[in-house]
């Protein structure tokens, strides 16, 4: 694959290694992973726990805990900025306003203290302030700083830009905010605290904070797990308006193909660290290429026992603290040949905009 | 639906306007008036389980579906209403628990919480065939060993503990579990929901299997509607502590009467792009407040049916097609 420039490029990871290491064993979690993604595009990423996925976004927005992971190897070039040689603070001006991120349980992930209009008004300050240029110091959250309650200036509990001709503006930005988001009496709800709402509300509170800074990359980390079907349905349909309506690209993390299917542009299977397809969703869906997309295709149920019994993939996925020589899948594949197991496949370009990792096709 | 109108021969399980409610204490001060006042968890639930067959509940968080499953094993007991199991009400009088749980054993949705971390899988499975079959150690064994091969483990698995096993694994010795005393009905409570995708499929064949050869009831519990569609002959759709929708899978997965059912369906991720339904679907508000339910249908705010007389009548359940129920004052328009 060409690593060209291209002017549509927001983010190009190449040759990222990620090694998760204890005192007894080091797990190799990413092994070489190469993908770009575009401006105002809907990724998803789909692959079954212990894959890596949630790897690869955490070190995408830098929040990998390091040690116990480790970056081995590659780069993560962000509009041409490699985000791995940056420094905390360095880094820390990417986070929210470039590249923000929502989790998959709401709950642990808003402030159980802050009311959620405050908490939205923090990351509409925090925009602000990063673009009048001003530096944040780093370990400080403006939170802390604007509910302290021993300064002479802000003697009240409230914020400091709770008050105040700011405030008002800041307020009406919080509403839009949150109307944006499609929450009913957003009135209301700025004075909420997390626990008081639904969880489909807390889950469309945090894309509201994480679009409220205008980031160009949302990285959602399964956002959608803890939810019912319906109010999954809610939170992917605002998803997919709201990727158009900011201009953002979205990369989503997922288990889930089905889910995958319905919104998004391109889909990448990624199985024990490896990318193992990268393919347009109608491509991927048509004519799915390794066998491993194929098995687990087959395995989501569709219609009766009656008609049709699943195929399951048989086996389980390797041990990623030992050494893999060849493919990965080759244990559980039914098209094993063997090259598969004394050699590893490279992800390549077999059709355009098509890339797999399979001795199957090429090479 | 009337039980009374079934024959309850053909059904190992009938439970007759089942209610299940919670009192809620409010505050501190005991003298404060107004009344005691429930969660009604489950409100009036009368289901047919029919020998052979798989029952699937299928409803989102919060609709009682659990709740349902804990009080027809009496794990909590009902407040009301009636269960006939095997022919025998087992809600009057004095419960005979050995004989009931010989013959209905449940396996719960969570196996990390359910299988004892100290035990060895071989001690887990034999725990409830020494309590309700005697202390016969070889027959024990052999029946252990007979059901963990049933479900697809070996000897060797039998030695270890729940902490050495995976996911896939560790729901196998659960179902061995609940299997061994060779029950007639099995409550399976959201099985795969804790799997991946190729190891839901895997467990979702087993239990196929097992039904087969061991001629097992299934009433399996799930939020997920492709799950229930592949394993059930009979639905159970509940939303809020009803039943609001009751028949052959297939027909009321191919056409949904009830509002709700349908935006349930509608709501599901098929792994097609070019028939994206999760993308057309309306659906507006959240889940009512099981303490103050909306009167009348409990639906009749989300619902884009709704008229007048919804907030006013409570709609009983209806056969609109053959053994098709549905509790909707217009489940003739809808759809």
């Amino acid at each position: 694959m060409e690593t060209s420039n291209n002017a549509n490029q927001l983010l190009v990871i190449s040759d990222l290694s990620i090694v998760y290491q204890s005192k007894k064993q080091s797990l190799l979690a990413l092994d070489k992973t190469t993908i770009e993604i575009e401006k105002n595009t809907f990724v998803a990423i789909v692959g079954e726990s212990g894959c890596g996925k949630s790897t690869l976004a955490l070190s995408i927005i830098g929040l990998l805990a390091i040690p116990p992971a480790k970056i081995a190897s590659g780069s993560i070039n962000y509009k041409s900025v490699n985000l791995v040689e940056l420094k905390e603070n360095q880094r820390r001006q990417y986070r929210g306003t470039e590249i923000a991120m929502i989790f998959q349980e709401p709950l642990t992930s808003l402030n159980p203290v802050y009311k959620v209009g405050d908490q939205i008004a923090e990351a509409i300050v925090v925009r602000e302030e990063r673009q009048g240029g001003k530096e944040i110091d780093a370990g400080v959250q403006v939170m802390q700083k604007t509910y302290r309650t021993n300064s002479p200036d802000f003697p009240s509990r409230l914020p400091r830009f709770r008050r105040g001709a700011l405030a008002k503006v800041l307020r009406e930005e919080t509403l839009d905010a949150l109307k944006r988001v499609r929450i009913a009496d957003p009135e209301q709800v700025i004075d909420r605290y997390p626990f008081e709402l639904s969880g489909g509300m807390r889950q469309r509170v945090m894309i509201a904070m994480a679009l409220a800074k205008k980031p160009a990359l949302l990285i959602a980390d399964e956002p959608t797990t803890a939810l019912d079907v319906t109010t999954q349905a809610q939170v992917l349909k605002l998803m997919k308006v709201l990727m158009d309506e900011v201009n953002t690209s979205i990369l989503l993390i997922t288990h889930d193909l089905a889910v995958a299917s319905q919104v998004a542009d391109r889909v990448v299977v990624m199985y024990a660290g490896d990318i193992v397809e990268d393919a347009q969703v109608f491509d991927m869906f048509a004519e799915p290429m390794h066998p491993y997309s194929k098995g687990l295709l087959s395995c989501i149920p569709t219609g009766s026992k009656d008609k049709s019994k699943l195929t399951p993939i048989p086996g389980s996925v390797p041990n990623l603290s030992e050494e893999q020589i060849g493919c990965k899948y080759a244990s559980r594949c039914p098209n094993v040949m063997n090259i598969c197991t004394t050699k590893r496949p490279r992800l390549l370009e077999v059709k355009p905009k098509h890339r797999v990792a399979c001795f199957l096709y090429g090479e | 639906m009337e039980s009374s109108s079934q024959d309850l021969d053909g059904n190992i399980l009938v439970t007759k306007r089942l209610k299940k409610y919670y009192p809620i204490r409010r505050g501190f001060n005991p003298f404060s008036g107004g009344g005691q006042r429930f969660v009604k968890a489950v409100d009036d639930v009368s289901v047919n389980v029919p020998r052979g067959k798989t029952v699937a509940i299928l409803g989102e968080s919060g609709c009682g579906k659990t709740t349902l499953a804990r009080a027809v094993t009496l794990l909590s007991p009902p407040t009301e209403g009636e269960i006939v199991f095997d022919g025998q009400n087992i809600t009057k009088g004095k419960v005979n628990y050995k004989k009931i749980y010989r013959e209905m054993q449940m396996v719960f949705q969570d196996p990390d919480s359910s299988l004892d971390p100290r035990l060895k899988v071989r001690q887990s499975v034999a725990e409830p065939c020494k309590g309700l079959l005697g202390k016969d150690e070889a027959n024990i064994n052999s029946m252990v060993m007979t059901s963990l091969k049933a479900v697809g483990l070996t000897e060797e698995h039998a030695e270890r503990i729940p902490s050495h096993l995976s996911g896939g694994q560790k729901q196998r010795v659960a179902i061995a579990r609940a299997i061994a005393p060779q029950p007639k009905l099995v409550i399976l409570d959201e099985p795969t929901s804790a799997l991946d995708a190729s190891v839901q499929a895997q467990i979702l064949n087993l239990l196929l299997d097992l039904q087969k050869n061991y001629n097992l009831t299934y009433v399996i519990i799930t939020h997920n509607i492709s799950v229930a569609e592949y394993l059930s002959d009979l639905l159970v759709v509940m939303y809020a502590g009803n039943v609001v929708e009751y028949g052959p899978s297939s027909s009321i997965i191919a056409k949904p009467r009830h509002p709700y059912t349908i935006t349930l369906i509608a709501s599901a991720p098929i792994p097609n792009p070019w028939k994206r339904n999760l993308l057309n679907t309306e659906i507006k508000g959240e889940v009512p407040s099981a303490i103050n339910p909306p009167s009348g249908c409990k639906f009749h705010p989300r619902c884009p049916y709704a008229q007048k007389i919804c907030s006013e009548q409570i709609p009983e359940l209806r056969e609109i097609s053959p053994g098709q129920f549905v509790s909707c004052h217009f489940a003739e328009k809808t759809g």
